[in-house]
């Protein structure tokens, strides 16, 4: 038998060999879409950080995807030469340095407050996007071309989708199975006690502000990694990736997948790029079903996807999962 | 400079209308504690159902009269079947309802009406201008302002000097033991939603000559909206009159004085709000 301990390694290596097999197995358009999915992957996995596990629903997650996303366009644009690690570097800083300095004022908030502020704080930093026309390109956006990778022996051509694709999964997928390494660490599980019972942890002697900061500032330049991906995938980008809809699509993604598991909102985001992929070609009514689904996963299922595939599992293995907002692991070390 | 008078008119249109808009918003957020993101796309219904009556019959008094009462009855429809069905899930479930429920109305109207702006004329006496000390000005927008001032007084009324006032208050401080003596509270929050709601369509028809109508309609009026609530103070009538006079005005003279900086403007005022008082001018404290 497998020991549980070394089955979410297992299962995370499998993960990657079948990422690394993908560009054998499906057509050009799905592994674009594959690229896509696993961009914003990361993108809810960092929200699912926020709303799943600190319990902060927030509607500006969009800013700092935005950020992440314009900050490589801008720098890519305006200093030549430059290697494509430095760029996404520069958007990691960013989006650290934003995520510290608005987290400083959002998070005097909690519950509808906070959403609201982080609504208000989203549409200043699209109105900033739309009218700063030289930098951003407002209504045009901006186009670049991805810098090759440069590895000291050898240079990847970047062009080449598949060669993209790789280093996507590599960085990104790195990049997911840390924030899951993060929900183990103290730090991690002190958030989740945090949603528990604030008032316990100030008593216990944490100093719950500066972790929900610290948290924060973490899942803001996860997004901002997000973002800059998402720019290096399309090689373009517009207001529209700091725009409140953007938000507005990974609270769908994690909430189809279900905030109560780490793995509900990548779930979420397979179904939700997919089903956007092929809604949009039969219909330009896509918000409506999205609309429609929202409403539905509210009032049927509030634990999302994860909920039904845990209650299935139960159902066959016999014990007992309520797909509840995850608890706190109990542990004796 | 002659036209500051004019923009400072201006100002108190668009705060009259902020106003009604916030206001709806506000009670709502203050009674049950629920964020509406909804609001702002009723408020748009409102607008929409007031431009296909205004074409059918011609009556602007009708419009103000018959379409915040379809408000009233679609508010009490979503509170009654949809909202108070995930209230035992928390905040969060409400607050995403009322999100997808702001997104299906955007896509209807888009449906039944198009995605293009619709021009609503209203002919009559409220269609003509005034001259007062020199000033030539549209009656309307003193209309507006008058119609705030009417809403802000009625609602101050019921709430602080009538017996429903009271067990509205009393709902909100302790809703079991309100519920315990005897008073149906769950048909007072119905009540409240609905009020809401009508208050959003009253805004809706009211904005429908002042601006144009059409789909993003919603979207630009509800960041102004929640803007005045935290500059005023979540929950406070009397914060949403002055933020909505704030903003109202700092719109208006943005647009003289700044152009460039006046989409921002409203931002720096919350933010130096948020820093100065978190809690808003006219906030309790958390």
């Amino acid at each position: 038998m497998i020991s549980q301990k070394k089955t979410p390694y297992l299962v995370i290596a499998a993960i990657f060999a079948l990422g690394v097999l993908m560009p054998f197995v499906i057509k050009k358009y799905q592994l674009n879409m594959l690229t896509e999915i696993i961009v914003f992957a990361l993108y809810a996995v960092s929200y699912n950080l926020l709303l799943g596990y600190a319990g902060l629903l927030s509607f500006g997650h969009a800013m700092f995807f935005g950020m992440g996303a314009f900050t490589v366009a801008v720098s890519l644009i305006h200093i030549p030469g430059l290697s494509l690690w430095s760029a996404v570097l520069m958007a990691l800083m960013m989006t650290t340095a934003v995520g510290f300095i608005t987290g400083g004022f959002l998070l005097r908030h909690k519950g509808a407050y906070f959403a609201l502020l982080t609504l208000a704080f989203n549409s200043l930093f699209y109105a900033v996007a739309t009218k700063w026309h030289k930098i951003t390109g407002g209504d045009d956006g901006l186009s670049i071309t991805r810098p090759d990778l440069h590895l000291g022996f050898t240079t990847i051509k970047m062009a080449a989708l598949t060669n993209f694709y790789y280093v996507t999964l590599v960085v990104i997928g790195t990049a997911i199975v840390f924030c899951w390494y993060f929900t183990k660490t103290a730090m991690g599980q002190t958030v989740l006690l945090m949603r528990e019972n604030e008032e316990r942890m100030k008593f216990l002697g944490y100093n719950t502000n500066i972790s929900r900061l610290i948290l924060f500032t973490f899942t803001g330049a996860l997004a901002g990694l997000a973002g800059a991906f998402y720019t290096l995938h399309f090689q373009f980008v517009s207001q529209s990736a700091i725009s409140v809809d953007m938000t507005t699509a990974v609270l769908l993604m994690t909430f189809v997948g279900g905030t109560g598991t780490f793995w509900g909102p990548i779930l979420g985001t397979f179904v939700y790029i997919i089903l956007q992929n092929y809604l949009s070609d039969i219909t330009d009514r896509w918000p409506l079903f999205m609309g429609l689904i929202f409403i539905v996963m509210v009032l049927v299922i509030p634990g999302g996807l994860s909920q039904i595939i845990l209650s299935i599992r139960s159902l066959f293995s016999g014990k007992r999962n309520t797909g509840k907002p995850l608890a706190a692991e109990e542990s004796s070390s | 400079m002659s036209e500051v008078p004019v923009f400072f008119l201006h100002g108190l249109a668009y705060a009259g209308l902020l106003f009604l808009v916030s206001a709806g918003l506000t009670l709502v957020f203050g009674m049950m504690n629920v964020l509406n993101f909804a609001h702002a796309a009723m408020y748009m219904l409102g607008a929409y159902f007031s431009f296909t009556l205004l074409r059918a019959t011609g009556q602007f008094w009708l419009c103000l009269l018959v379409c915040p009462l379809l408000l009233f009855i679609i508010g009490a429809l979503v509170e009654r079947f949809l909202l108070r069905r995930v209230h035992a899930y928390g905040h969060l479930h409400e607050l995403l309802l009322t999100f997808g429920l702001a997104y299906i109305i955007t896509e209807l109207v888009k449906l039944i009406w198009g995605n293009f702006p619709l021009a609503v004329n209203i002919g009559g006496f409220l269609g003509q201008t005034v001259a007062f000390f020199g000033v030539i000005y549209p009656i309307y927008r003193i209309f507006i302002f008058v119609c705030a001032i009417i809403v802000g007084l009625t609602m101050a009324a019921i709430l602080y000097k009538t017996r429903l006032g009271i067990i509205l208050r009393a709902a909100v401080n302790d809703s079991e033991m309100v519920n315990a003596l005897g008073f149906n509270v769950p048909l007072v929050f119905t009540g409240v939603f609905a009020f809401g709601a009508a208050l959003s369509g009253l805004a809706g028809v009211i904005a429908g000559p002042l601006l144009t109508t059409y789909p993003g309609m919603a979207h630009e009026i509800l960041i102004d909206a929640f803007v005045v609530i935290v500059v005023g103070g979540f929950g406070s009538l009397g914060g949403a009159v002055v933020a909505s006079l704030l903003i109202g005005e700092l719109q208006s003279f943005g647009v003289l004085l700044f152009p460039k900086l006046s989409l921002a403007l409203v931002y720096m005022l919350m933010a130096a709000v948020l820093i100065i008082k978190p809690s808003g001018l006219f906030g309790e404290k958390q």
